[in-house]
């Protein structure tokens, strides 16, 4: 038995053996003429300087130069095919792949399952879900992202579907106030990601039944009622994609936006990667948050424009909210009893007002 | 490139428009298509190369082509040629001139850069004084006629010589040759210009071991050269144009590079063979290669036996230097010398070129003297493909040194002596008493046991006019100090001891500055009056001829107007001379107008006096002829191929023997015997005498070819003319003014017309020497330098003693050298240049697209000493030398540049002086776009035991974190 | 159809900025713009050798293919231009570009860089050939008179050579034949990795010019 283990091991290793060395040879026979070319009378037997100067060269080693600037004492730029390859052959259509394709499967959900339902219809029974505040911390990000997102997302595909329809001028005059509404607006995507994690992370901290929502595919799976809180976990894990993709854009962003501080090509080039990479997650995860709050879950939109939900609704998909809310309500009766005309001063709400 | 102004811009407005400076130079510029030129298909690029050579139709008929101007660039001594497009006066374009015999086209950042002279922003715009700390505008007249005064007043007080005239290598020939005239004329000796401080040890050194003082090939000559050996020079920075004839050798001739320098340059970088020695051991190194060359007997005896004297007592000192002395003393490892020997003495003609990195030293001559007796052993000398190309600096130094401007010799190196001065006087058409009376009558030294007069004794030297100024007049040769100086195109950051320059201007009584920048000179100082600043015209704008280093004079026609209202020096030099009141001598036969004196005429005038050297022949129709045609000159062999020139050697290089209608084709390569003297060959110079001490110093069994007289002769005279039978080949005319004469007093020409009619050189033909007797040493030894690093070396190799009197001043080596600095000051100091600056670097200081590419100021290191020191890379530091002249620089920290205990300093930098800023003392809008602290505040005392030459290639300083 | 290259041959090239400054010259371009650079690898130590680098006006254009607003074009001779009433001034050319080609006139907060500069092979932009307009934006249009860069016209050693692929390769096979020895040639191949390295004889010219 051990023997046999011994002999399987040194095939093993005459194999990589064998491997290795016809890579090794593949890549050192071209070098030989080169290398017998180079030996000069006067300089005998010395070796080829033009090697050391290639791999140099090749392997970016930083030179002097009399111009001043951004590394231009690189001769090549290594990086720069790889940077090209991740966003036309990657970013791009990858990018362009999952959005379409989670649009699609939108579509194709909302076709076959159509709107989720409150459970027993609306009770006509209101209850506030949002404050002002947090309506405005989300109205803020909401129109932050979709700006930048839009102007994003036609600098990365205007090339290919807009400059038939507008021409190479004409959507070159688009581009620029696109990459200048982008450049400029941009800073401020930051201070609205941070007013949103202030405002709502108290909420979207993981809690007891969290796991189990999600492993019932949030009631879609296998069927039956999940319970959740004020956020479900979905919910969360939607704030945490928001919230740390959008603080992955700023910085990233930032280092873009702001090249005056002499930061090289490689460090622009990683900063356009993970501000591509994060953008297109957050935008894809955001059409599902779209589609949830508007025409996927009805009496939802209430909530982010009013500011209320029917209590059905709250007792459908956030039932240990709703008993949070009604317990806390019972505790301050003298704010007069809930439901009828849905008053800001009649309204009960467990979280602080703006 | 092809740029017109506007149509409706006329030539007034482009002048408002550059006077003002405000108007974007592209407001008044557009451009207009033009058919396609065929200058690229002339070049080394072929027509296939180019697309569409139909090219566009014209869009703007109208406006004309532009006007192709034929000039030289003006920046190094290569003399690379330039095509300048202008429109309506606006200077549009520059076109590489792939028919230069010289560049084809090529050239370095500065030569590629010229047009911005069209711009000139940063330039003087008008004459400017000083009057209480403040630039106060004055027109022409009135600065003329306040300096004038001065001038007269302290004539008056302090005799001629208190006047200092500071020329300079920027001037083309006739200005230069006029500049010597108005020095002689205002009765002065105390002129000078930068040859002093540049090559004057090699001009010494080379003149007094063969004949003449000058590359002896040519740049294109090293085509044929199998091998090059550099010693002191960069030319890939210095003189980058060089390099594409260097390459050419190293390519198809496989001829291996050796280079010798302290610094791993960008020159060393293209080398078979680097050296690196420790600065100021130049002779220990060329003795160390010859120490092998003689072991193992690959010299050329039979050249040395015909056309050398003195060799043995060079085999003697030879002897001494053992290879593991020289490398106890230079530090090269003793197989890289007798690799380095053995690589020149397999592979001849071996060709050796040096620059500063050899002259500027206290033993300076010594040096230049060792690299020529190198050559001389090897048979280098007077073939195709070896000589001594010893590359010159400035675009005219080489014809600055030619016309005289230098403190010890008239035009032509005929000295100071009586005869000097008739020859001269004879030629201006100035009466000899009348010149003479032009100077100081008295007599302050003595030659040959006679009092000797200031107009015979060599005036001080612009490396040491500080010392004019500060010496206690009791211990200067002259009336008195030296009250006014006059830097007429300088810049005094070229030169060494900056603290002690700053003391020396703010003593002077007056300062005058011509140039077309400001330069260091108008700020480095606190004076708060007495300083004038008058434009001068660059070279674009005017005309005339320059001698580049190979001999050849190249004519340069005018390309635009001069800007501003600066004006040409030659004019400037007449309004002088009309305020002093010697105009009529100064242009006696030279056609002025509008106080413009003919450029044409000077060349004529020194066509007739020029005997010396051969700059007779070249009569601006015969230069003009040659500049038209670029194209008919071979590129290797310099020959015109057919075309109106045909056989001529391009820019006739000098000796162009005779008058003009002889039409000597000039001599491309000086001593070289295959060719008869009437196609440009020569032998050896009889300069020397015929015999020393019985020996023979005339050539033995070696003559130029065709030669009559078939072996050794003196230098021909009326008289041996006479004893030849020769004298009746002298027409009537030429007997009448060459009888009693020489070859180099005949003003017929005919002497030299008769003796090159007999296949003979004029000057004769003699032996070079390897021993010259007049000099300190007769024998090229290594003297440590007055700061050196090895004080265990100064007992064996010391310098020379003090001296009491040598060119009017006090001049100190041992009683520095004594003194042990190497404690407190632990590194050596050298310097050197960048292609992107020149010289002073005033002027491409200015230009923003070379100062961009320059912005710092730094001194390299090596990373051993930036460590011990706790510096690092881009850092700030203090450069201090031991005369105590401190300068706060960035280190540029290198691995190998530079050896451990080495500092390497560019010397183009100044308007910061000693951590101080000085830009704000500038006229406004005249400051260069770079400023930095001058290499030389740091650079101390120490000159040449022959020419004055300034050290600045070993010194000493230390170094600390600012 | 010609193909415009550039070549340099380091084993030639000394540094010397006579390409930087010719094109300053011939373009007029401001300070802090070079659309030329030198770069000396190995400075100051044996093996030090230095190449100057500029557009190679690549045949499969990385700052094309990543360029927002499809800036860029190729002419028929091979030259990479682009519009500059298009160009945006993103910078991802700069990103893209193995050379270091594309300059910005700025460099400042908020992205704004102007309109992106680079070589032009003297060959201008899509303006009429030799107007005023074109000269603003583009600099000279040397092609368009018959005549190559002038930075290749004026290199002081001819290590840099510009022209036509094939006649480019023939200058340089000629070279290197004098020299007998292997090339050091900076080209577009070079920086990608592909042939025209490993073998002296094999020069840039023809390692770019068939595709």
């Amino acid at each position: 038995m051990a023997a046999h283990k011994k002999t399987g091991a040194r095939h093993h290793r005459i194999i990589v053996w064998s491997l290795l060395s016809l890579v090794g040879l593949t890549l050192l026979l071209p070098l030989i003429p080169y290398a017998v070319a180079y030996v000069n009378p006067e300089t005998g037997g010395v070796p080829n300087p033009g090697a050391d100067l290639w791999r140099a060269v090749r392997e970016a080693d930083v030179g002097t130069t009399q111009v001043q600037g951004v590394d231009t004492g690189v001769l090549i730029n290594a990086n720069g095919e790889r940077w090209r390859h991740f966003r036309m052959n990657q970013l791009i259509p990858i990018g362009a792949m999952l959005m379409g394709s989670v649009l699609a499967l939108i579509v194709l959900f909302y076709l076959v399952r159509g709107p989720l339902r409150i459970q027993g219809g609306p009770s006509g029974k209101k209850i506030q879900r949002f404050s002002v505040f947090e309506r405005i911390t989300h109205w803020f990000t909401v129109s932050l992202f979709w700006l930048l997102a839009l102007t994003g997302l036609i600098l990365l595909y205007g090339r290919f579907v807009l400059i038939p329809v507008l021409g190479p001028e004409g959507f070159g005059l688009t581009a620029s106030a696109c990459k200048e509404a982008h450049n400029l607006f941009g800073p401020m995507f930051l201070v609205a990601i941070l007013m949103m994690f202030v405002t709502f992370v108290k909420d979207n901290i993981y809690a007891r039944g969290d796991l189990n929502w999600l492993l019932k595919g949030g009631g879609m799976l296998g069927g039956g009622h999940v319970s959740a809180g004020r956020f479900n976990a979905g919910e969360k894990i939607w704030f945490w994609i928001a919230v740390l993709g959008g603080l992955v854009l700023s910085a990233s962003g930032l280092v873009l936006d702001f090249a005056v501080f002499g930061q090289g090509r490689a460090v622009m080039e990683i900063s356009h990667v993970l501000h591509g990479i994060a953008a297109l997650v957050v935008i894809t995860v955001s059409f599902g948050h779209v589609y949830l709050g508007t025409a996927g879950v009805e009496g939802t939109i209430g909530s982010m424009t009013n500011g209320y939900v029917d209590e059905a609704w709250a007792k459908t998909h956030h039932d240990r909210w709703y008993a949070e809310v009604k317990a806390a309500a019972g505790k301050t009766e003298e704010a007069g009893s809930v439901g009828g005309g849905a008053t800001a001063s009649s309204v009960v709400s467990p979280v602080r007002d703006g | 490139m092809k740029l017109v102004k506007k149509q409706d811009t006329d030539a007034s407005s482009v002048r408002a428009a550059l006077l003002g400076g405000t108007v974007d130079r592209r407001t008044f510029l557009k451009r207009s298509g033009i058919t396609a030129g065929g200058i690229a298909a002339a070049g080394t690029l072929s027509m296939s190369m180019m697309k569409k050579a139909a090219a566009t139709e014209r869009t703007a008929t109208d406006e004309g082509n532009p006007a192709q101007i034929r000039t030289i660039c003006t920046h190094c001594s290569v003399g690379c040629g330039i095509y300048a497009e202008v429109e309506n006066g606006v200077w549009t374009g520059q076109e590489p001139a792939f028919d230069h015999p010289f560049n084809r086209g090529a050239h370095c950042a500065k030569g590629a850069s010229v047009r911005e002279h069209g711009h000139g922003e940063r330039r003087l715009k008008y004459p400017t004084k000083l009057v209480n700390g403040k630039w106060t505008k004055v027109s022409w007249e009135q600065a003329i006629n306040e300096i004038g005064d001065q001038m007269l007043s302290i004539r008056e007080q302090s005799g001629p010589d208190s006047v200092y005239w500071l020329g300079s290598a920027k001037h083309n020939n006739e200005q230069a040759y006029l500049f010597s005239k108005f020095a002689a004329l205002a009765g002065t000796n105390n002129m000078d210009h930068q040859a002093r401080i540049c090559h004057s040890t090699t001009v010494a050194g080379v003149a007094n071991t063969w004949g003449y003082g000058a590359m002896t090939n040519s740049y294109n000559d090293i085509h044929n050269s199998q091998a090059i050996l550099i010693i002191g020079g960069n030319p890939a920075e210095a003189h980058p144009v060089s390099l594409q004839h260097l390459f050419r050798a190293t390519e198809r001739n496989k001829a291996p590079l050796i280079v010798i320098d302290p610094r791993f340059t960008r020159t060393a970088a293209h080398a078979n063979q680097y050296m690196r020695i420790r600065p100021g051991t130049d002779v220990p190194v060329v003795w160390g290669m010859l120490w092998h060359i003689f072991e193992n007997g690959w010299e050329d005896k039979e050249f040395i036996r015909q056309r050398v004297y003195g060799m043995d007592e060079i085999r003697a000192e030879v002897a001494k230097w053992t290879p593991d002395e020289v490398e106890r003393v230079s530090g090269v490892p003793e197989e890289t010398i007798k690799r380095a020997a053995q690589t020149m003495a397999e592979h001849r003609p071996g060709t050796l070129i040096w620059c500063m990195g050899g002259t500027q030293h206290t033993v300076g001559n010594n040096n230049t003297r060792a690299y020529c007796i190198f050559q001389l052993a090897l048979g280098n000398m007077g073939v195709s493909g070896g000589g001594t190309n010893i590359f010159r600096g400035h675009d005219n130094v080489q014809g600055a040194t030619d016309f005289g401007v230098l403190s010890h010799t008239l035009p032509g190196y005929y000295g100071l002596s009586e005869g000097a001065w008739k020859h001269w006087a004879k030629v201006w058409d100035v009466d000899y008493e009348w010149l003479s009376s032009q100077f100081d009558q008295g007599s302050y030294e003595e030659s040959k046991g006679k009092p000797a007069r200031p107009m015979n004794t060599k005036g001080i030297p612009v490396s040491r006019w500080i010392d004019g100024v500060l010496e206690d007049k009791a211990n200067i040769a002259q009336k008195d100090n030296v009250r006014a100086m006059v830097f007429w195109g300088h810049a005094p950051n070229s030169q060494t001891r900056g603290t002690q320059m700053k003391e020396a201007m703010e003593k002077l009584d007056l300062m005058v500055i011509i140039d077309p920048y400001p330069t260091a000179s108008a700020v480095m100082q606190d004076r708060t009056d007495g300083v004038y600043l008058l434009p001068a015209a660059t070279q674009f704008e005017t005309y005339g001829s320059v001698t580049a280093s190979n001999r050849s004079l190249q004519w340069r026609d005018q390309v635009i107007d001069p800007l501003f209202e600066s004006l040409p020096d030659h004019t400037i030099m007449f309004k002088f001379a009309k305020k002093l009141g010697f105009a009529d001598e100064l242009c006696k036969n030279i056609q002025v107008t509008n106080d413009e004196p003919l450029i044409e005429d000077i060349t004529r005038e020194f066509n007739k006096g020029m005997w010396t050297i051969g700059y007779t022949g070249q009569s601006p129709e015969r230069l003009k002829e040659h500049q038209q045609n670029w194209h008919t000159f071979d590129y290797t062999t310099l020959e015109a191929k057919g075309g109106p020139a045909n056989g001529d050697a391009y820019g006739l290089p000098w000796p162009c023997w005779g008058t003009a209608e002889m039409r000597h084709p000039g001599s491309p390569n000086l001593y070289d015997t295959s060719k008869p003297v009437a196609k440009g060959g020569l032998n050896f110079r009889a300069r020397f005498g015929v015999e020393r001490d019985g020996v023979n110093l005339l050539a033995e069994g070696s003559w130029s070819k065709g030669a009559e007289i078939k072996d050794g002769y003196p230098e021909f005279t009326a008289d041996i003319l006479k004893k030849l039978g020769w004298w009746d080949d002298l027409s009537d005319a030429e007997k009448a003014l060459a009888d009693g004469k020489n070859w180099k007093t005949d003003l017929s020409g005919g002497i030299q017309r008769v003796a090159i009619k007999h296949g003979c050189a004029p000057f004769g033909n003699a032996k070079a020497r390897a021993v010259v007797w007049t000099f300190p040493d007769q024998v090229p030894i290594h003297r440590e330098p007055l700061y050196t690093s090895r004080r265990d070396l100064v007992e064996k190799y010391p310098t020379y003693a003090d001296r009491k009197n040598f060119y009017r001043l006090p001049t100190r080596y041992e009683s520095i050298q004594e003194k042990d600095y190497t404690g407190d000051y632990p590194l050596i100091m050298t310097s050197g240049r960048l292609v992107e600056y020149e010289g002073g670097g005033d002027e491409t200081r200015s230009n923003p697209w070379l100062a961009e590419l320059q912005q710092h100021m730094f001194a390299e290191i090596n990373i051993v000493d930036a460590n011990n020191n706790n510096i690092k890379d881009g850092q700030q530091m203090w450069l201090e030398g031991p005369e105590g002249g401190r300068i706060k620089i960035m280190a540029k920290v290198t691995q190998e540049g530079v050896a451990p205990g080495v500092v390497w300093m560019p010397f183009h930098f100044a308007g910061h002086f000693e951590g101080k800023d000085l830009r704000d003392k500038y006229p406004k809008g005249s400051d260069p776009y770079v400023l930095g602290e001058a290499a030389n505040t740091a650079m101390t005392y120490g000159y040449d035991s022959v020419t004055q030459m300034q050290e600045t290639k070993c010194s000493l300083c230390r170094i600390t974190p600012a | 159809m010609a193909r415009m290259k550039f070549l340099c041959d380091a084993q030639r090239c000394i540094e010397c900025n006579a390409c930087v400054t010719a094109c300053k010259n011939e373009n007029e371009v401001p300070w802090g713009v070079n659309r030329r650079r030198v770069v000396t690898i190995n400075d100051g130590s044996p093996g030090e050798r230095s190449m100057s680098v500029a557009c190679m006006h690549c045949s499969d254009a990385p700052c094309a293919a990543v360029c927002p607003v499809d800036c860029f074009y190729t002419t028929d001779d091979g030259v990479v231009l682009h519009d500059k009433d298009i160009c945006i001034g993103c910078g991802y050319c700069f990103y893209a570009c193995p050379f270091g080609a594309p300059q910005f006139p700025k460099s400042e907060a908020f992205g704004s860089r102007g309109k992106m500069d680079k070589c032009t092979f003297c060959g201008g932009g899509p303006e009429a050939d030799n107007s005023p307009e074109e000269y603003a934006k583009y600099g000279s249009n040397r092609l368009a008179e018959g005549k190559l860069p002038l930075c290749a016209e004026m290199c002081a050693t001819r290590s840099l050579i510009a022209g036509d692929g094939d006649t480019v390769s023939e200058i340089f096979r000629e070279r290197v034949t004098w020299r007998g020895a292997s090339g050091l040639t900076w080209g577009w191949g070079v920086a990608y990795g592909k042939k025209g390295i490993r073998r002296g004889h094999d020069v840039e010219g023809k390692a770019t010019g068939g595709d």
